[in-house]
Parts: structure tokens; C-alpha cells; sequence
């Protein structure tokens, strides 16, 4: 999404997350509800920990210093197979991006259990620096359905230990399914408290990413609120274009003790936004990107590049680095629910610019899919009767159309700054979103409509606020007619600003909530202000969401507390409030 | 034209079409004491128990025709609603090609695919006469329905159809038939108030094992709704009134005792879809204008399918088929156009060589634009596909509240029937899935 870098501050004395030690502690014994979470810097909860006989930080091996640094990780669970995912620090030196240190085989092992007494499989893997000494490969041959543990063992140390959970066979008939949702993680602008939060869970079955993952800034360049306060500083402190800087900046992420928790206790399924590479990316450049930073796709290659070496995620179908980049997937959860991750970057045209905004802006020749990606999003929505029950949108930027045109213009560049609408120049929409791209948002809404596909639901991060929406063809006569497609859930930024922060004036919030929620029938709630967030729940009967807000983010200790639900019956395309959280 | 649409079937056929049922010798006219007059197999027209399996086991399929399953909420339809909500629910459910009634009904009394029963569509080129017509002969279903196997073990079974077609071709399978005296004049079929009576006093007087239901009130007015693309104002009051008759009927179910001992089938045949009157698609013209084409082609229209015959030389079918397609998808409003050989379709030789559907708000009218298909609501094509699903009854092979992410279809109806009554299921004998 569009983020505005501002004059910097004086960073605040706040330790980075390389010296987090008594953040450790905290989490590990005062966070509310999260007192089993985040012991050693590794996520791992503490009595799995003492089971598989990890000593952390204290197990030093033969290495002398601590192997495992950037915790486990697992993610793109398929009934057979999950990607699992960890870093070796070979030596002090061979720090992230260093291009040092001699290559390292690493022995990984899944278990049935948490002390691995019932290894069901187990492999060397081959790292060096040519890989910044990442280790990720598709741990096969699992049953569905099931959660494992898994660890990595080298120079004498053992990793944390992980757990994974496969997805179900394709045919089986579930209960539920359960993911927590987050978006837009900005480590400088506070704590990863809702990281903390989803971690100290039990019922999850995954966490969803969606986007934003990382930002590209240098140090104070986008920081928290108004006077953009650097609440933990980013590395490296200038911004990442260099294959280094990326590896860096990915390293350093992995460093945070909740995000580290949380990684290792659920396996994720992501997909990248804008800041993984740079900001307002799109095919052939970003709005974040000029010629002194050379060429925009060789920058991009080497942001893919390390996103593939450091995250747990399937490129082109594989574990495999180097063997394309792309990034749209689908997983399946039996019969209840797939999940279709969308790439809204790569494949763009240009975001559309004054003047001439409203032709361009539906001109359909322009894509914010490109034309394979909305072949297969289509075939992912219809697929015979193969396609499950419920769609799974995984959507980078939001797709239900959003007007702004009544908004006072007090307040229009401050909503600018958080949605990247161009309201003063009379574009009453978000050109970055789907509202950006209308042509390719009727042809999905067409498709569905043309084969009455049911319980469409996309799921979306970027704006840093929290929305329910339906999905009608037109906005217009909806409120009549109550026509909808499918409905859009979006969760809330981690950490990222939204209005108020920006604002400094949160009184001006309802105002503005209250305006778009008047021209917006089709959109049923919006909170513009608060930091979070979401679980949603998925039944053959309906699916919800709900949305959890945090205290002050520079608060590691901060409250976290349940702000609304909604739901959405299956087969309506409508979304209702919800008057209790789901039971965890 | 259509012949799911309202304006079709003469009287003159109608009754003519009575009479041979009735005057078969193996049915005789039973007076209910209702006033109402039934039509039952010789040797059936007393009450069931006497020759009947000793079961209190009692199954009621109603087919509220052409509901979408969006139309099931607490306001509009409370009472199905309550039902679905006290019963097995299916969300995922769909109708199957073509999205038209006759197909649709014949799957779940057959629980086979079309290219098994032999009935694709409604409408049809029937190549040996040479002549288009409806689907609607006893004769034009190929295999045996759960009706005739549930009257070879004994059980009892009744047939309350609105629809002309639909007694048509169900003839004289049904232990009991309630056959309409007559139909409205415009919408060729028989309100759900009388449906209501005649199923409420088949059920009191005979008490058939299974009763097959169709209520057409829905429908009939969804296609003549001319409100009915966005405000469907006629269609939601006859929603209301089929609402209210379907509690009716559960109600008697519960007050009797009968609840206990039965399963209640909730769904429909297809969706509905309303078009609005510039969004007409004729493909006859351009394919008249074709060199290939011209004179060689006959084409079905079933409101939201075209279906498309060649009726040229052999030899040149493969050449046809891909201008036909070439044509039609080049055509506004055509959402595609399947060779009707393609597997998934399973539609069988009935249904000509190219099996075109529109898009959604739009309809066919071939071969005249203006008058073979001037209605706004329709169906048969994708967009209608997705239908309610759902059983209630106080028979505990109802799992009250339950809900499932499985794609249960139409043609799921027969063998769900079929284990219900404890009778075998052979392996591949239905295309369908017992949902109980």
C-alpha cells in the first residue's frame, strides 16, 4: 500500500531486537494469556522446549555461539508435504547478507512428538552462502490432517523445535478451519504484539499473511505516528536495495522474539504486498524506486530472491530456490475451504495517475492480475465441481470499491496517507486497490456471477484498518437491491499506521468512518484506527471473523483485547455482526 | 422455444395426454374425500398398509422449482428456513446440466445423469420426427426410477406434480397421481394451493411411502416477473404463500404424529436468473448465414441453453461443431459453447452437438428474437446452477443441525431415498450419493 516516508525523528532509545533479552523475559512470564509463548528466543513454547531437551541460547555445541539465531519456521501446508524453513549462523562472521561462512550440511527430523522419539522423517540438507545458509525444503511424505514437530540439528546444536500441521486429504469432510490473520508488519513502528497473541493460541490451524510482511525503509523513514518514532530501529539503517540489504532486513525481522514465536508454532501462508520490495511496486517499477537505485527489476529479482531464501513459502511449486518466482498458489483444506494466494504486484500495470484518472482506472486493457493470474483466480473460483465449498481469496489490496467522495477536506490527506486515495484531486478512490483496476474487478465479480459461485470470500491486509464488506456489482443500486458476490474480511495493520497515528487527532476518526460508511452501503464495518489483529472461522455453515486490537504499540506488554465479529452465512454473500469472539 | 417457459404446452395436448393415462388399464380414478381425484395403479387404490412392507417410514420430496437457495432466509421463508436449520444442510448443492426442470426432476427420481436417462433438457430435437419438442414422455426416460423400485418392493408412492410436462413424463410410475384437471392458462401449471391439496389429502387418504412434489408457484412466477431482475416483488410474494404452505404441511406432519417416522427432502430443480429485454441472444440467423451451417442446423432453445443440432452429413460433424462454437461464442451474451461431447457435460446424443449457455442476465430466444422466448426470468444456464438442499424430519437418520461442505446435487435424491427404505444401493448404479 501507499505509505508515506516522512521527515524522520530521533529514534528513542528502545533496544533493538538484537538485544531483546529482557523483551524474553517479559513476554515469557507478565503478557496476559501468552505466558506459555516465547521463551528463548525462539518461539517455542517452554514445555516443548524442556521436552525435546532444547537449551537455547545456552546449547552452544561445538560452535561456540548460537547456530539457530532466526528461529523455525514452516509454512504451505499440503496434505502430504510442508515447507519447513530454518538459518545457520556458522560462524559469528557469517552474518546475514555477509556472504560468509563455509557451507553447512544440516540434518532435519519430523517427529510425532515434541522429544522426537518417534521420527517419521528425517534428511541432511546442503547450505552455504550462495543461499545466505537458509535451509527450506518440502518435508514430504506426511499424513494429512496431522501436526507434527520438527527440528534442525548442526555443529553440534539443535534448533528450536517447530510445529506443523499438514492440511487435510481432499475429500475430508471438516468441522471448521481456522486461521489467524495479520497484515502490514512494521517492526520500527512497535512490538509484534499480535504476533504474541496468535501465538499463545491453540485452535489455529495456520496463520495467514497478507502482505507487507517487512518494509523497505531506512531507519526513521516510517516509523510510528505522526512524528514517526522509531520504536525498534530497522537493519540495515539505510533502505534495502542491494541483495544484502534484503537478506539484512529479512534477517533482522527474524530476530523478533514474537514474530520468531509465532513462526515457529503455526505453519504460515503468505503472500507479498508492496514493501517486500519497495513501495507502490508494480510490474516495472514503484512509486519507492528511482534510477539511482538502478534498474527496478534487477532490485526486484534480488527482494524475490531473499523473500524466497528466508521465508517458508512454495515459488513456481517448490522449496527449490532459483526456480521461478512465482507466487500465486493454491492450498486445499478438504471439502470445507481452498485457499487461493494472489500476487496483486508482479504482474500490474502502472497504478493510474492524474490527470485522466477515472478513464484509466477502467480501462480494460489495463490488470492489476495480469491475464495468466486471473485465468487461474477464475479457475480457482469454477473449477467443475472439484472447487470446495468456500473460496479463500488471499488478497494483497482490498477488491470491494470504496467511494470517499463526501469526505470533508480536513481530512483527505491524512486517509490519503494510510489508503492512498487521491481525493484532493477529485479521484474518489483507492488507485492502488482493485478500485484501481475495474475492469479486472468486473470480470471476477462477472465470473462469479455468471456460474453463481457461492461463498466467496477474500481476505485482505495493506490498509491498516479493519473492514467488512459485500461485494456488489454495482454500488449504487446494491443498497436496493442487495445484490453481493462474495464478501471481503480485511484485517488490520500489526504495527503499521493508520488513520489516528497519522491524524494525531483520533476525535476525527468517527467522522471519517461515519462518511464512508454512509456512501459505502455495501460495507458494514470499518475501524480506521486500531492496531491488531483477526481469527477468522470457517464452517460448512457460515464463515467469521474476528477482530483483536492492541494497546500502544510501543508497549511490549501491551493490552490485547477483542474488538467485533462479523459473519457471513453460507451461500448469502451478506455479512452480519456477530455479538461474541469465537471460543478459543 | 424454452419449453420450461410459461407460455408453452396447449391445453388440447394436456388433456389429450390425461386421457391416455387414464384411460390406461392399469389405472383407475380414485374420489378422495377431499373432492380431489387420484389416479392410481390398479389394485392400489386402498389405503397403503395392506400390501404394503410393515414400515411407518414415511419420505416427501418437495421441490420448490426454481428457488435459489439466497431465498432461503428467516424473513421471506421462515418456515423452510426453520426447516433447514433444524435438519441436514448442503450450502455447496447444485443443479446439474441443463439447469432446466425435466432434467432435473429426472435425476432425482433416477438418481443417473442425463446420459444415462436419456432426458437432457426440456426442450429438445427429437430427430426422429424430425420435430423440437418437450421431454415430456413416459417413454423418454431410459431407466427405472426410485418410484418404480420402491412399488417392486412393495412400498407405496405418489406423484403431486404442477407442471404438465413434469405428469408427462413421470406417466404412470407413481402408485398414487394427483394430475391436475386443469392448468392457468399463461403459466401451464397449477398453483401451489391446489399442489397443497392435493398432497395434503394424498397423504391423509393414502398415505403413499414416498410422495414426489414439485411446486411450481416459484418458478412460474419468477419467469413472468418483469420486476423480477432486481426487485422480484412478484417472486417474493410467491415465496411467502409457498413459505406458508410447506409449514402447513410440516405442521400436519408433526400434529399427526407422522413427523417422527419421516424425511422431508427440501430442494430445487435449478435457480433462476431474470434478464432484461436488450440482453436476447439468436443464434439461428447467424448460423443460417454460415455456408457450412445454413439449412444444416436445428437449435433447442431451453431459455438459458441453446442446444444445437447438425443435421448434416456425418462426415462434416467435427467441421460443424467448431463453427458452431466459433459462431456462437462470438455472439453477445453467450457465456460459452461446449461440444456437447465433452465427459463433464454427460448430457447424451439427445442434446444435440453444441450445448451453448449465457451469461448471467441474459437469455435465448431461438429461432424468432422476439417471440419465441419473451420472458425475463430464466434458467438453464450456470448461473442457476446453485439450489437449496436440505432435509428435516424427526426420523433419526436426520442428523439434526448438521451441515456439510460436500457438493450434493439432484441427481443425490434417488439413492438417498433408496437408503432410507433400507433397500441395497448396487455399486455404479446411481450417479448420485445417498446424503443420509
Amino acid at each position: 500500500m501507499t505509505s508515506t516516508k516522512t521527515t524522520p525523528t530521533t529514534p528513542t532509545t528502545a533496544p533493538p531486537a538484537s538485544s531483546s533479552l529482557p523483551r524474553r523475559t517479559v513476554l515469557a512470564t507478565g503478557a496476559a494469556g501468552a505466558a506459555a509463548v516465547g521463551v528463548l528466543g525462539t518461539g517455542v513454547r517452554a514445555a516443548d522446549a524442556e521436552e525435546s531437551g532444547q537449551t537455547g541460547a545456552a546449547d552452544r555445541g561445538k560452535a561456540g555461539h548460537e547456530v539457530f539465531q532466526h528461529g523455525v519456521a514452516s509454512g504451505d501446508p499440503l496434505p502430504r508435504r510442508v515447507v519447513i524453513w530454518t538459518r545457520v549462523t556458522p560462524t559469528p562472521s557469517a552474518t546475514p547478507g555477509s556472504g560468509k561462512g563455509k557451507p553447512v550440511t544440516v540434518t532435519w527430523q519430523v517427529a510425532k512428538d515434541a522429544r522426537f522419539n518417534k521420527i517419521v522423517r528425517k534428511g541432511r540438507f546442503r547450505t552455504s552462502a550462495g543461499r545466505d545458509h537458509t535451509v527450506k525444503l518440502d518435508a514430504k511424505g506426511l499424513k494429512p490432517g496431522k501436526e507434527y514437530h520438527y527440528r534442525f540439528i548442526a555443529l553440534g546444536q539443535k534448533s528450536p523445535v517447530g510445529r506443523l500441521r499438514t492440511a487435510p486429504r481432499k475429500r475430508a469432510a471438516l468441522d471448521n478451519l481456522r486461521f489467524g490473520v495479520v497484515s502490514c508488519s512494521n517492526l520500527e513502528a512497535g512490538f509484534f504484539t499480535p504476533y504474541r497473541a496468535l501465538a499463545a493460541r491453540q485452535d489455529l490451524h495456520a496463520i495467514l499473511h497478507l502482505g507487507d510482511y517487512l518494509y523497505e525503509y531506512p531507519t526513521s523513514g516510517y516509523g510510528m505516528g505522526q512524528d514517526n518514532v522509531v520504536v525498534r530501529p530497522h537493519d540495515p539503517p539505510h533502505e534495502m536495495v542491494s541483495l544484502e540489504d534484503y537478506r539484512r532486513r529479512h534477517a533482522s525481522y527474524k530476530l523478533d522474539p514474537d514474530l520468531q514465536a509465532l513462526h515457529a508454532r503455526y505453519s504460515w501462508i503468505l503472500t507479498w504486498d508492496d514493501h517486500e520490495v519497495t513501495n507502490d511496486q508494480w510490474k516495472a517499477g514503484a512509486e519507492n524506486h528511482d534510477e539511482s537505485e538502478g534498474d527496478y527489476k534487477k532490485r526486484r529479482a534480488r527482494a524475490h530472491r531473499a523473500y524466497d531464501e528466508w521465508m517458508p513459502v512454495r515459488m513456481d511449486g517448490t522449496a527449490a530456490l532459483g526456480d521461478g518466482t512465482r507466487f500465486y498458489r493454491r492450498m486445499r483444506f478438504g471439502q470445507l475451504a481452498e485457499v487461493s494466494m494472489l500476487d496483486l504486484r508482479t504482474y500490474r500495470d502502472e497504478q493510474a495517475a492524474l490527470p485522466g484518472v477515472d478513464a484509466t482506472v477502467s480501462d480494460p486493457s489495463r490488470s492489476i492480475t495480469g491475464k495468466k493470474q486471473m485465468a487461474w483466480l477464475k479457475e480457482s473460483l469454477t473449477r467443475g465441481d472439484h472447487a470446495p465449498q468456500w473460496k479463500v481469496i488471499g488478497n494483497p489490496v482490498m477488491i470491494a470499491p470504496v467511494t470517499f467522495g463526501d469526505l470533508p477536506n480536513d481530512l483527505i490527506d491524512p486517509i490519503n496517507d494510510v489508503t492512498g486515495i487521491l481525493p484532493a484531486d477529485g479521484a474518489p478512490y483507492n488507485v492502488d486497490q482493485w478500485d484501481g483496476y475495474t475492469a479486472d474487478r468486473r470480470e471476477v465479480l462477472g465470473h462469479i456471477r455468471d456460474h453463481q459461485v457461492k461463498d466467496v470470500l477474500f481476505v485482505t491486509g495493506d490498509i491498516h484498518s479493519g473492514w467488512a464488506c459485500e461485494l456488489p456489482m454495482d454500488t449504487s443500486t446494491q443498497p436496493l437491491y442487495g445484490d453481493s458476490y462474495g464478501v471481503e474480511f480485511v484485517c488490520s495493520s500489526v504495527t503499521s499506521n493508520n488513520l489516528k497515528d497519522i491524524t494525531g487527532a483520533p476525535q476525527l476518526t468517527p467522522l471519517v468512518e461515519t462518511a464512508i460508511l454512509a456512501n459505502n452501503r455495501h460495507i458494514k464495518y470499518l475501524d480506521f484506527d486500531n492496531h491488531g489483529y483477526s481469527v477468522l472461522d470457517i464452517t460448512p455453515e457460515r464463515a467469521q471473523m474476528d477482530w483483536y486490537v492492541i494497546g500502544a504499540r510501543d508497549d511490549a506488554n501491551t493490552s490485547i483485547e477483542w474488538s467485533t465479529s462479523y459473519e457471513t452465512i453460507a451461500g448469502t454473500g451478506r455479512v452480519t455482526a456477530v455479538d461474541a469472539p469465537l471460543e478459543a | 422455444m424454452c419449453q420450461d417457459a410459461p407460455l408453452t404446452g396447449s391445453p388440447e395436448r394436456a388433456a389429450r395426454r390425461l386421457e391416455e393415462i387414464r384411460a390406461s388399464r392399469r389405472t383407475v380414478l380414485t374420489a378422495a374425500a377431499s373432492g380431489l381425484a387420484f389416479s392410481s395403479a390398479l389394485g392400489a387404490a386402498a389405503p397403503a398398509d395392506a400390501a404394503s412392507p410393515r414400515t411407518k417410514k414415511r419420505c416427501y420430496v418437495l421441490v420448490t422449482d426454481g428457488c435459489r437457495p439466497d431465498e432461503i432466509e428467516p424473513t421471506l421463508t421462515p418456515n423452510l428456513h426453520a426447516l433447514r436449520e433444524g435438519g441436514m444442510w448442503w450450502p455447496r448443492a447444485t443443479s446439474m446440466p441443463v439447469m432446466e426442470t425435466i432434467p432435473n426432476h429426472v435425476m432425482m427420481m433416477t438418481g443417473v445423469r442425463p446420459d444415462r436417462s436419456g432426458v437432457p433438457a426440456n426442450s429438445f430435437y427429437d430427430r426422429e420426427l424430425g420435430e423440437i419438442r418437450d421431454m415430456d414422455q413416459p417413454s423418454d426416460i431410459r431407466v427405472k426410477t426410485i418410484i418404480e423400485r420402491l412399488n417392486r418392493r412393495g412400498f407405496t408412492t405418489g406423484t403431486v406434480l404442477s407442471k404438465e410436462y413434469l405428469v408427462g413424463v413421470f406417466g404412470e410410475r407413481a402408485t398414487h397421481r394427483w394430475e391436475p384437471e386443469l392448468y392457468i392458462p399463461v403459466s401451464g401449471h397449477a398453483p401451489d394451493l391446489l399442489t397443497y391439496n392435493a398432497l395434503t389429502s394424498m397423504v391423509e387418504e393414502l398415505d403413499p411411502h414416498l410422495v414426489f412434489v414439485n411446486l411450481g408457484d416459484i418458478d412460474r412466477v419468477g419467469h413472468t416477473d418483469f420486476t423480477g431482475t432486481n426487485l422480484r416483488l412478484l417472486r417474493q410474494a410467491a415465496l411467502l404463500d409457498t413459505d406458508l404452505l410447506v409449514g402447513q404441511f410440516i405442521d400436519g406432519l408433526k400434529s399427526s404424529g407422522a413427523w417422527e417416522h419421516s424425511m422431508v427432502i427440501v430442494l430445487a430443480d435449478h435457480s433462476m436468473d431474470w434478464s432484461i429485454p436488450t440482453n436476447v441472444i439468436t443464434l439461428q440467423g447467424a448460423m443460417d448465414e454460415d455456408p457450412l451451417l445454413a439449412g444444416n442446423v436445428v437449435i433447442a432453445d431451453n431459455g438459458g441453453a441453446d442446444l444445437v443440432y447438425w443435421t448434416g452429413p456425418k462426415g462434416k460433424l467435427d467441421k460443424a461443431v467448431k463453427r458452431i462454437q466459433q459462431i456462437a461464442e462470438a455472439t453477445s451474451g453467450v457465456l460459452k459453447a461446449w461440444d456437447r461431447r465433452t465427459p463433464w457435460l454427460r448430457l447424451g446424443p439427445e442434446s444435440g452437438d453444441v450445448v451453448v449457455f449465457c451469461q448471467a442476465g441474459w437469455r435465448f430466444s431461438d429461432p424468432n428474437p422476439v417471440t419465441n422466448n419473451p420472458i425475463p426470468g430464466n434458467h438453464g444456464h450456470p448461473a442457476t446452477r446453485s439450489i437449496p438442499f436440505f432435509i428435516g424430519g424427526g426420523h433419526p437418520a436426520v442428523k439434526a443441525g448438521k451441515v456439510s461442505s460436500a457438493h450434493a446435487r439432484t441427481v443425490d435424491v434417488a439413492p438417498t431415498v433408496a437408503k432410507f427404505f433400507g433397500m441395497r444401493t448396487p455399486k455404479k448404479r446411481y450417479d448420485g450419493k445417498p446424503r443420509i
